[in-house]
């Protein structure tokens, strides 16, 4: 074959092509890692979404790279509909994003799971529904948070232990995805403890007068009002069921409170002598823990950490543990890392399992505290149990796609 | 359900539409004489239990925070109308709305500027902080204290407007604003001393709701769905239609709440298609 320039250069171009440089280039690390967080900042989860967006920033403020390579952090407004938060998120993974956290709303975060797993990105989120580790799980999808099942069977289980008398229960639960997860498991609880469901009233999303709900309960005359919800609904339907005298001859139980937060809008004469779930408490020893109320404090001036802060910064955590775990920020590698993994989080020693993807955690079983119990300003409450309460893998539905 | 449940729950109806009749009377009154539509009245009811929270937590006393609370409210609402709101008489009902609207938004975002988006808690007084038994059906002595309140407010407007000269000044120049300036009262003054009165009504209902469901940067929007609906059903304008509103929405909601609980607040928004199909001007409004 004749050696002439047109096969000098064509020659050159291949191996060139073919040269470990050229051919790494596509997996070499990118400059920095960018990162989308889906929060509500305005609609029916605008006063949780600040908070939680804040916990979220400082966590990669703190941490600054993950894999080496610098964090660049950007918040979408999800305006507390799923649709537009699908939206959102297929603008910012159009422009090249593949790593996505953030959202506890439990329809808002499934539909985002979908969007994500199917765009080839990876996410973790802290929604509660049990369907996000069950039977709506994906490869990509991650979660930090208990599920509903941990909530009612870490909170339920241990106080029909501790309080074998109390049989009959009514339930005031919030019509949506989550809400209707935590009733279908306490139902299932109560049906196994032999306590008898009087009732349940569903409310919508939009309500805010709940005397009639509450009158409801009332005329049922239960040995237990238990309150399925989440965020500012739990916070008035609780304080009207107290307003109402509930406290007198019944117990109130209140599976998923986010915990500090909520008892300061509640003030300690309403929580007092009501139980509580939740996810984080500042008062655990923990390593994580002291981690993040260092940095709590420092931002805000000496403020305690609550649940939103806490749960914005574990899912930041998280993102920038598997990341360093795998040495890359590419989505499959920190998928596998991720799998398994354990690190010290906000309550301790925590495990992603890699069966559904559900971070194994403790979950709190709280009751309120008088006034004249309360050793400072934030000590509503004191931790009755830490339960790891999650269902088997094999039973939560979850067939990994 | 049982006919003692219905008794019960048409009693708390009757409660929550003395509460519902509060929140909407301002807005029914300014849109009856000024003929301005203000979408910012959910936002004076927003600095009311704002500066009532303030106030309790300032002095620790809840009945300051009741007296402040309103006139927190009232100021606002008549800086509002002197410096922007009056602008906007002449022009159309959408640019009031758009206008309003803003102001409303702008007060929500500086609330949770100067606190933050959580929920807050606003003590009940001490002395109202029990519950009171009608028969079997037990009641919070506040919420009584606002029903209370509420008729008090109720029968002390129906006087200002019927029985003083304030009040045939006010009717009159809500039929002719011409005329009434022609016979030498100042009629701008007059819209302007309603509007502050409007917006103290607005604020008395938000710094009274304020221990019942303590404070969120958001509870201003929210009232103002209820107030106008309230002030749909009973026609606009119309102050004795905004007490029967409120007490229709009051019960509906409440006896809805046994009988489908999940369509409970979907249920207030049919009454009000039925009450405008029946009667399109509102149950007393005028056509």
């Amino acid at each position: 074959m004749p050696l002439n320039r047109r096969t000098v250069l064509g020659a050159g171009a291949t191996a060139l092509l073919a040269s470990p440089v050229v051919s790494r280039r596509p997996l070499a690390q990118p400059a920095r890692l960018e990162v989308a967080g889906v929060y509500s900042l305005s609609g029916t989860f605008a006063n949780v979404g600040d908070l939680l967006n804040k916990g979220n920033t400082w966590a990669f403020e703190h941490y600054r790279t993950a894999a080496g390579v610098p964090i660049n952090y950007t918040l979408l407004d999800d305006q507390g509909d799923p649709g537009r938060a699908v939206r959102r998120v297929q603008e910012v993974m159009a422009a090249g994003t593949r790593h996505i956290v953030g959202c506890t709303n439990s329809a808002i975060a499934l539909a985002v799971a979908r969007e994500v797993h199917r765009a080839g990105g990876i996410y973790i989120h802290m929604a509660g529904a049990d369907e996000a580790t069950g039977s709506e799980c994906n490869r990509a999808s991650f979660r930090w948070p208990g599920a509903s099942f941990t909530a009612v069977n870490a909170t339920v289980r241990p106080f029909i232990e501790r309080n074998p008398q109390a049989k009959r229960w009514y339930t005031i639960t919030g019509q949506y995805v989550f809400g209707e997860s935590l009733l279908t498991n306490t139902r299932a609880l109560l049906q196994e403890a032999g306590c008898q469901h009087l009732g349940n009233s569903y409310h919508s999303l939009s309500e805010r007068e709940y005397s009639g709900y509450i009158t409801a309960a009332l005329a049922a005359r239960p040995d237990v009002l238990a309150i399925l919800n989440f965020g500012n609904q739990t916070v008035d339907v609780l304080r009207q069921a107290v307003s109402f005298g509930m406290k007198r001859n019944t117990k109130i139980v209140v599976p998923w409170s986010t915990g500090l937060d909520q008892y300061q809008a509640w003030g300690p004469d309403i929580c007092d002598g009501v139980f509580f779930g939740v996810n984080y408490w500042h008062g655990v020893q923990a390593p994580g823990n002291k981690v993040i109320q260092d940095v709590v404090r420092q931002k805000t001036g000496g403020q305690t950490t609550n649940y939103l802060h806490a749960c914005g910064w574990a899912v930041g955590q998280l993102l920038v543990e598997a990341a360093n775990k795998a040495g890359s920020t590419d989505v499959p590698a920190m998928i596998r890392a991720l799998e398994g993994l354990s690190y010290e989080g906000p309550t301790g020693t925590e495990t992603v399992r890699a069966e559904d993807h559900q971070v194994i955690k403790d979950y709190y079983l709280m009751l309120g505290k008088p006034r004249s119990r309360m050793a400072d300003r934030d000590d509503f409450a004191e931790v009755l149990a830490g339960t790891k309460a999650f269902q088997p893998p094999d039973r939560t539905g979850c067939r990994m796609a | 359900m049982s006919a003692q449940l219905l008794l019960f729950q048409l009693l708390n109806g009757l409660g929550i539409g003395m509460i519902y009749f509060l929140l909407s009377v301002g807005l029914t009154m300014i849109f009856g004489l000024m003929g301005f539509v203000n979408f910012a009245h959910g936002a004076f009811y927003l600095v009311a239990a704002y500066a009532a929270y303030s106030v309790s937590l300032l002095t620790g006393s809840m009945l300051w925070a009741l007296l402040l609370g309103p006139l927190a409210a009232g100021a606002v609402a008549l800086a509002s109308e002197r410096l922007l709101l009056r602008r906007t008489y002449a022009l159309p009902h959408e640019a009031q709305i758009l206008v309003t609207f803003a102001l409303s938004l702008i007060l929500q975002e500086t609330v949770i500027l100067v606190f933050d988006p959580l929920s807050k808690n606003v003590p009940v007084p001490d002395f109202l902080s029990g519950i009171v038994f009608l028969g079997d059906f037990v009641y919070p002595a506040y919420r009584l204290a606002v029903v209370g309140v509420a008729a008090a407010v109720a029968l002390a407007m129906w006087l200002a407007l019927e029985r003083t000269r304030f009040g045939a000044i006010l009717r009159a120049g809500s039929e002719s604003a011409e005329m009434v300036s022609l016979l030498g009262v100042d009629v701008g003054r007059v819209f302007m001393a309603a509007f502050a009165l409007g917006g103290a009504l607005a604020g008395l209902a938000g710094a009274l709701a304020a221990p019942l469901r303590g404070v969120e940067p958001f509870m201003g929007l929210e009232a103002l769905g209820v107030a106008f609906v309230v002030v749909v059903v009973g026609g606009i304008g119309s102050f004795a239609g905004a007490l029967l509103g409120g007490l229709l929405i009051g019960v509906v909601q409440s006896v809805m709440s046994s009988l489908w609980p999940e369509g409970a607040r979907l249920m207030i928004y049919a009454a009000m298609a039925f009450v405008l199909l029946a009667r399109p001007a509102g149950l007393l409004g005028r056509a």
